[in-house]
């Protein structure tokens, strides 16, 4: 089912379909009701009065971009679950891309608040613009989309790691690491071995033990900074045998340049100053050597 | 070695001879008698067809390693009779006992040089001083005629054709042309023909130098003149049986006869023998129409209705009068030179590679060949051969393949010859070649044009059995990670709404790329428009989807066209929502201009049928 029929369904479209002039008038009783009704949240939740929802929708659909532009930012900051509504609806419409950016944004704040629903309609209008033609458009959906809590969020975020374009692929990779969706990690491995460094620190959250030998000897085929961001960050997570850490922290001592530096270097500050790790006095000492090379 | 002997000064100046039938006798224009038919009619009755030698011998001007050479190679025996080196400069001519080549020589002109046929070896050499030039030669058993162009007297060139005894390098005769725009001759039993004037084809006697006959080619020049055992030809861009019916050439003549061929064929039947540098070895031996002809009640038919084109590596049969598509043969290497027998397409690669075609069937029924060798020429004295079939012998080409081979081939030469091979591979029959087409189109490397050229095919074949390549082409999504390119969707499109509502089963597929960011706003034009054309009720919510993402974006504020596709197909397809939705369209102010105009014109036109409907 298309967003904007769903939407009309739901009168979001009608609402928006108001000629220009008739934009400013007031908002007809059952859109009262619905974002009444939308406002009871949870204990807790920051809570939007309908009114002031209401106020917001329509400034999203002024014809002056900045206003519109202004409540977006305004509806994203509230960390209300009935912001999410009008925003949507700005998306079922259609609107010039700044706008649209401003929404997307928005969309994505209310997600790292854990405030955007998992309703059809936000994962159809998420998911649809995560296919515009816009890298900038896309990047900004998936950000958003991979704050969605369900599962129907997750074929979206897959298909872009195959994206053009390199930051909307990284975007897709760190909604699905953070979501640990661990089907990703083999086409983010073959994005790896094309060099992509935007996949290095997603992979190296999803990455299985038996992965690490394949990255490793991605040596001398890809630039060795980003085999060093790749192990640096995995060597970081808290669920890795610290033997296996020794072998991949020396696999990182290997490598030249500043990234493997940098990457021994946050391992050593990743771990706790009173924590005596194995890993940690090997990490040490393959910096000691660095610089004695220097 | 040396010259054997020089006869250059030994001429023997018989003009008062050569200007019989009123040529000389005409004050005012040597070409009075141009066009009498009874004349040239019974020139062509003393040219007798020579008899057959029943040699199968090919020469090979060969290069390489082992330097400047000539090679005579024996076919039926499959081996090489003799090498001499040599430095052949234009054509080997052979005759009765005795072949004739060009050379660089000594002198600002170059030299003819005669050979012994068995041996190679030189019998003479005729050199070429600066203020001669050579057109053309031709040999009748050993009898050698020579046309040349003579600058002895600067302002006042003159055309030459001379007689020679082929063995031993002296002039019988030597007759003086009316024009000095002359081109080089061919010899047919007894019978001397040289173009003149581009229009004019004058007939010798090749015994006593008499002129004969004169034809008069009044619609297509004359450019060559060739002898074969069929009877004597001349023409350009056609050919004319020399007769009583082409002694003034018209196409009408019953006597004359062109091939339909395709457009990337050059349509030349022999090479221009007034251009001396055409007889050389060069790349139009590689670029060529062959042809035979066989002659019943005086009219002539190309052999088996069919005509052969020689393109570099590839090897053609044409139906002559339609252009029809016969064979196609992909030979590894270039042919660098090529004949027809009459009974076989005999070829010989740059590699020494010697091969025979089935002419009906393109199969090959003959391979020999000179191993390591490179090949710059060949000349073949071969009429007729057609060997036995023996294990070199191939099934005829599978024309699918073939074509499918010379798509594929990353050779850049022939961008036309490829366009041709997409065309008529979209001609044949089945699935497999809609499968093919979309392989071609998918291909990273096929060229734009190719690609056009593909497309048109894969439309205009209407193959409703392909829906499912259909489907799975359009399935295979752009993917960075996979290496794997967007679908050409826009022609798939196309293909799919040429079939009309049997595709309707493709929409869902269509539906995903309108929402793909790689969909060009061209391929989401041509979705738009086979969503229609199939049907699709069932895609409204995708281009609804469409419409309202992309409405106000400036990319489309500059060109709406696939905006108002869009449109266009939400007006046929949808129901009274989607007028609401495209009125808000029309309506708000951040929709691209021309979709609202578009939109309210639209809306406006089909008001009372929706009012209809709707009641």
């Amino acid at each position: 089912m298309g967003i904007v029929l769903a939407l009309v369904a739901a009168g979001g479209v009608a609402r928006a379909a108001v000629s220009p002039s008739q934009s400013g008038d007031a908002p007809h009783a059952a859109h009262k009701r619905k974002a009444a009704k939308a406002d009871r949240a949870a204990p807790g939740t920051p809570v939007l009065p309908a009114d002031r929802v209401e106020a917001l929708r329509l400034a999203l659909v002024s014809a002056d971009d900045g206003v519109a532009i202004e409540a977006a930012a305004t509806l994203g900051a509230s960390g209300a679950p009935a912001a999410a509504e009008p925003l949507c609806e700005v998306l079922a419409a259609g609107a010039a891309p700044a706008r649209l950016q401003a929404v997307l944004d928005a969309l994505g704040k209310l997600g790292e608040a854990h405030q955007l629903r998992a309703d059809q309609t936000t994962l159809d209008a998420l998911a649809l613009y995560s296919g515009h033609r816009a890298p900038d458009l896309r990047r900004r959906a998936i950000k958003a989309l991979g704050t969605v809590n369900d599962a129907r969020a997750t074929l979206p975020l897959l298909d872009r790691l195959g994206d053009a374009a390199s930051d909307v692929r990284a975007a897709a990779a760190e909604a699905l690491a953070a979501r640990h969706e661990a089907k990703a990690a083999h086409r983010m491995f073959a994005l790896l071995a094309m060099g992509d460094a935007g996949v290095a620190g997603p992979l190296a959250a999803l990455a299985t033990p038996d992965m690490v030998p394949r990255i490793a000897e991605l040596n001398g085929t890809i630039e060795d900074g980003i085999i060093a961001d790749a192990l640096g960050e995995y060597v970081k997570r808290p669920d890795v045998p610290d033997k296996l850490r020794i072998d991949v922290l020396r696999t990182i001592g290997g490598l030249s340049g500043a990234v493997a530096t940098t990457a021994l270097v946050d391992y050593v500050a990743s771990v706790p100053a009173k924590e005596e790790r194995a890993s940690k006095k090997e990490a040490q000492k393959l910096l000691d050597q660095r610089g004695a090379s220097q | 070695m040396k010259a054997v002997r020089s006869c250059h000064d030994r001429a023997t100046i018989a003009l008062g001879a050569m200007l019989a039938l009123g040529l000389g006798a005409c004050a005012t224009s040597p070409f009075q008698r141009a066009g009498n038919a009874d004349d040239v009619a019974a020139a062509v009755a003393r040219s007798h067809p020579p008899a057959a030698s029943g040699r199968s011998l090919a020469f090979l001007v060969l290069a390489g390693a082992g330097g400047a050479r000539l090679a005579e190679y024996d076919l039926a025996a499959s081996r090489v009779v003799w090498t001499q080196p040599a430095d052949v400069t234009t054509r080997v001519e052979v005759g009765g006992s005795v072949l004739v080549h060009g050379s660089k020589g000594t002198t600002p002109n170059g030299e003819l040089v005669g050979r012994d046929l068995a041996t190679g070896a030189v019998l003479w050499q005729r050199p070429f001083p600066s203020s001669e030039h050579l057109y053309g030669y031709a040999l009748d058993g050993d009898a050698l005629f020579v046309v040349t162009r003579s600058t002895t007297t600067p302002n006042k060139p003159t055309g030459v054709l001379a007689a020679y005894d082929a063995r031993t390098g002296v002039v019988r005769w030597q007759a003086m042309l009316p024009s000095a725009r002359v081109a080089g001759p061919a010899v047919r039993g007894g019978v001397v023909a040289v173009p003149v004037e581009s229009q004019y084809v004058l007939l010798y006697d090749g015994v006593t130098g008499l002129a004969l006959g004169q034809v008069l080619s009044t619609e297509e020049a004359a450019t060559f003149v060739r002898a074969l055992p069929e009877g004597f030809f001349y023409g350009s861009r056609g050919l004319f049986l020399l007769g009583r019916d082409t002694a003034r050439g018209s196409r009408h003549a019953t006597g004359y006869l062109a091939a339909q061929l395709p457009a990337f064929v050059r349509p030349t039947y022999d090479t221009d023998r007034y251009r001396p540098e055409q007889n050389e070895y060069s790349a139009l031996d590689r670029n060529r129409v062959l042809w035979r002809v066989t002659i019943a009640d005086g009219r002539p038919q190309f052999r088996d209705g069919l005509a052969f084109v020689h393109d570099y590596r590839f090897f053609f049969a044409f139906d002559a009068a339609t252009a029809a598509l016969r064979w196609a043969y992909v030979s590894a290497e270039d042919a660098v030179a090529s004949t027809d027998t009459g009974r076989s397409i005999l070829f010989a690669s740059a590699t020494g590679e010697i091969v025979a075609l089935d002419p009906v069937t393109g199969a090959r029924i003959f391979q020999a060949g000179l191993p390591g060798e490179v090949v710059r020429g060949a000349t073949f004295d071969a009429e007729g051969f057609a060997p036995p079939v023996t294990a070199a012998a191939s099934t005829p080409p599978d024309l699918l393949g073939s074509l499918t081979e010379i798509i594929a081939d990353p050779d850049l030469r022939f961008p036309a010859l490829k366009l041709f091979a997409i065309e008529e591979l979209g001609r044949q029959p089945g699935r497999d070649v809609t499968a093919k087409l979309l392989q071609i189109l998918e291909t990273e490397k096929t060229s734009p044009l190719a690609i056009q050229k593909a497309g048109e095919m894969l439309v205009a074949r209407r193959d409703a059995g392909a829906l499912e390549l259909f489907t799975a082409a359009l399935r295979a999504h752009a993917d960075y990670s996979a290496k794997r390119p967007a679908p050409p969707v826009e022609i798939l499109a196309r293909a799919i709404g040429a079939l009309g509502p049997l595709a309707r089963a493709v929409a869902p597929d269509l539906d995903a790329h309108l929402r793909l960011p790689e969909t060009s706003p061209a391929a989401a034009t041509e979705i738009a428009k086979a969503l229609v054309q199939i049907g699709a009720g069932e895609s409204v919510p995708a281009l609804r989807d469409f419409l309202t993402m992309y409405r106000a974006d400036p990319g489309y504020e500059r060109d709406p066209t696939a905006l108002v596709a869009a449109a266009e197909a939400l007006l046929k397809l949808g129901g009274s929502t989607d007028r609401e939705l495209l009125l808000f369209l029309a309506e708000e102010p951040h929709t691209a201009a021309g979709l609202r105009a578009h939109v309210s014109r639209a809306l406006s036109e089909t008001a009372t049928a929706a009012k209809s409907a709707a009641k």
